[in-house]
């Protein structure tokens, strides 16, 4: 029997575990040419905050062992233009689309919720239930990742992420504002992660995502000064793998609302590590980057998975995990 | 753009550190032009994990055995290093045709192309396909007339002047009519840089000058060409991650607005890597 492939997320149901990170993937026309983005579970836009941002000076990436450090900076055209260009052509995807927001402040992160409701329409089960199916009727917008970790920004991003009482207090705020699935995204930057997930659980969230990227920084010695423009940026990669799935797995014990887990994820195998450490769904990001056919791949080899070890849904593959006491 | 495994042809040393490597091509991905570049993934493991980018130095349509495109490389890093250990028979993970090309010359304006360094790849394959059009405008010219079908002139090849900075890094490849060889320390032919020729010898008018290199070296071209009232055609060589416009890893500045505001920055990936004068501010890329 074919496995069922599709999960929950609060009031949203994917198709299949697998979705492309945010910042990894544009806002998915990107990779229109090179794969079918709509056999995707979700997209996770890149982040949009309530104005434009150019993003950080260059250089903005360098590469590193298994690994890559990026510093862009939120680059991105803001809500407005969001609104304007972006969601209409969202709009026409099969997959889930969640939009991952950032800001400053709380009031930066209810005004690009509140300008996508606005224009996207109050949440609509019916409709959300055609994910994956036809286009027809579809609002672009079936839920908000909730950006808390960026590493990159000089204010919010990380300091929040980092406090529990303001990730309750923001979560809260948001989820006042939202019917949509909404998603708190956690750095790893921090001594408990499970602290953090259960603030937003607290404050309402529908799901936490871990990870986002780790503070790190490369020199160049020759020239005596950091690589990157702004001196430090985040690690992601296959390098960061054994961390993401480290808090995948204490997220998942802290919290009873559904884990994502990303972090390094190149092939199934890794994705069924976060899977059997708790996680529901995975996102594939620094892969795309590699190898667009990863994120694809992964949900192939996941499905293949579960048919020869005779596991019926995703959400079951997290009770297989045999720990030592 | 298609992402496909591509066949290694040959993989030759032209220069000290220097290689071409010549790849059958899917026709299926289109017929790249000169500007445009491909992405590959050097080995098969994480490390090094990402695609390296390289500009289309040449194309082929091949005869029977289809397509084979070529690109120039410097061996300076760890993708490069296990890049140069490949050899005939060998498949290479390749995504392309990306960016946008060099826009060819329109009626009446007279090219010169420049390249320094790595940016020899796409201001050879552009030099090859002028010369193409030139010859073929020739041969169709009725005799004594000096114009060819689209208005431009087509008698002299257009001068292709490139920089290195000795006559011992002088690739070995097969290079049109129109070179000029620059050298810094004037081991052989001019001794200076592309600009310092193109600043000695070109003559006035209606000008488009095509040119890829260093930062240092665009941002002198784009001096002189502003100060000379020229066109130019810009390539450019970035870090990136994605090459498809995903990232915002490859950006440079655009020039600030009136009053200094900064006007954000474009991709070289998606918005180039070619860019007209004027697009970026190369004095800060």
């Amino acid at each position: 029997m074919k496995p069922d492939l599709s999960v929950r997320i609060g009031p949203l149901v994917l198709p299949n575990p697998v979705g492309t990170a945010s910042g990894t993937f544009g806002y998915g026309s990107e990779y229109e040419e090179l794969m079918d983005v709509d056999a995707l579970g979700a997209i996770y836009t890149k982040a949009v905050t309530p104005e434009p941002r150019p993003g950080n000076p260059v250089p903005r990436i360098v590469e590193t062992p298994s690994g890559m450090l990026n510093s862009i900076g939120l680059a991105n055209p803001g809500i407005g233009a969001f609104v304007r260009e972006k969601l209409p052509e969202l709009r026409r995807r099969r997959c889930a689309v969640i939009v991952n927001v950032a800001g400053s402040s709380e009031a930066d992160y209810l005004e690009v919720i509140e300008r996508i409701e606005e224009a996207a329409g109050s949440w609509n089960a019916a409709a959300a239930d055609e994910a994956g199916k036809a286009g027809e009727g579809r609002s672009g917008v079936d839920g908000y990742e909730i950006n808390v970790s960026c590493p990159n920004v000089a204010h919010g991003g990380l300091s929040f992420g980092t406090d529990p009482v303001q990730v309750e207090r923001l979560t809260a705020a948001l989820r006042r504002a939202t019917k949509r699935a909404l998603i708190v995204k956690l750095t790893p930057n921090v001594a408990d992660i499970g602290a953090i997930a259960k603030a937003a659980e607290a404050g309402g969230a529908d799901a936490v995502s871990c990870i986002n990227t780790l503070v790190g920084m490369v020199i160049d010695v020759r020239r005596k000064r950091p690589f990157l423009a702004r001196g430090t940026g985040g690690l992601s990669g296959p390098a960061v793998r054994p961390v993401g799935v480290a808090c995948t797995f204490k997220a998942a014990r802290a919290v009873s609302i559904p884990v994502i887990g990303l972090g390094g994820i190149m092939c199934a195998e890794d994705a069924l590590q976060y899977l059997l450490a708790g996680a529901v769904a995975v996102q594939v990001g620094t892969g795309t980057f590699v190898d667009p056919r990863i994120p694809l791949d992964t949900l192939r080899g996941i499905e293949a998975w579960m048919e020869a070890e005779g596991v019926a849904r995703v959400g079951d593959i997290a009770g297989l995990l045999a720990t030592q006491a | 753009m298609l992402q496909f495994d591509a066949g290694i042809l040959s993989n030759r040393t032209i220069a000290p550190d220097w290689k071409e490597l010549i790849l059958r091509w899917n026709p299926g991905a289109g017929r790249p032009e000169p500007g445009h570049f491909l992405t590959l993934r050097p080995g098969r493991g994480s490390d090094p994990l990402l695609r390296r980018p390289f500009a289309i130095a040449s194309y082929d349509a091949g005869r029977g055995e289809g397509p084979s495109v070529s690109i120039i490389y410097q061996i300076r890093g760890s993708g490069t290093r296990l890049l140069a250990d490949l050899g005939p028979g060998a498949t290479v993970d390749v995504l392309g045709p990306l960016g946008k090309p060099f826009p060819l010359p329109t009626a009446g304006e007279s090219p010169i192309l420049a390249a320094g360094g790595v940016g020899l790849g796409p201001v050879l394959y552009l030099a090859r396909r002028l010369e193409e059009l030139r010859t073929a405008a020739s041969a169709a010219a009725v005799p004594g007339a000096a114009q060819a079908s689209d208005g431009s002139t087509s008698q002299a090849p257009a001068p292709f002047v490139i920089g290195f900075r000795s006559a011992v890094l002088v690739p070995d490849l097969p290079f049109p009519p129109g070179l000029v060889l620059c050298t810094d320390d004037g081991s052989t032919g001019f001794r200076g840089t592309p600009v310092d020729w193109i600043a000695h010898n070109a003559s006035s008018g209606a000008t488009r000058i095509y040119a890829c290199g260093p930062s240092p070296m665009l941002a002198a071209i784009a001096r002189l060409a502003s100060g000379r009232g020229w066109k130019a055609s810009l390539s450019a060589e970035q870090w990136m991650a994605c090459g498809v416009g995903a990232c915002m890893g490859c950006v440079l500045p655009r020039p600030a607005a009136a009053g200094g505001a900064s006007q954000g920055f474009l991709r070289a990936c998606a918005d180039g890597p070619v860019f007209e004068l004027g697009d970026i501010d190369w004095e800060k890329a």
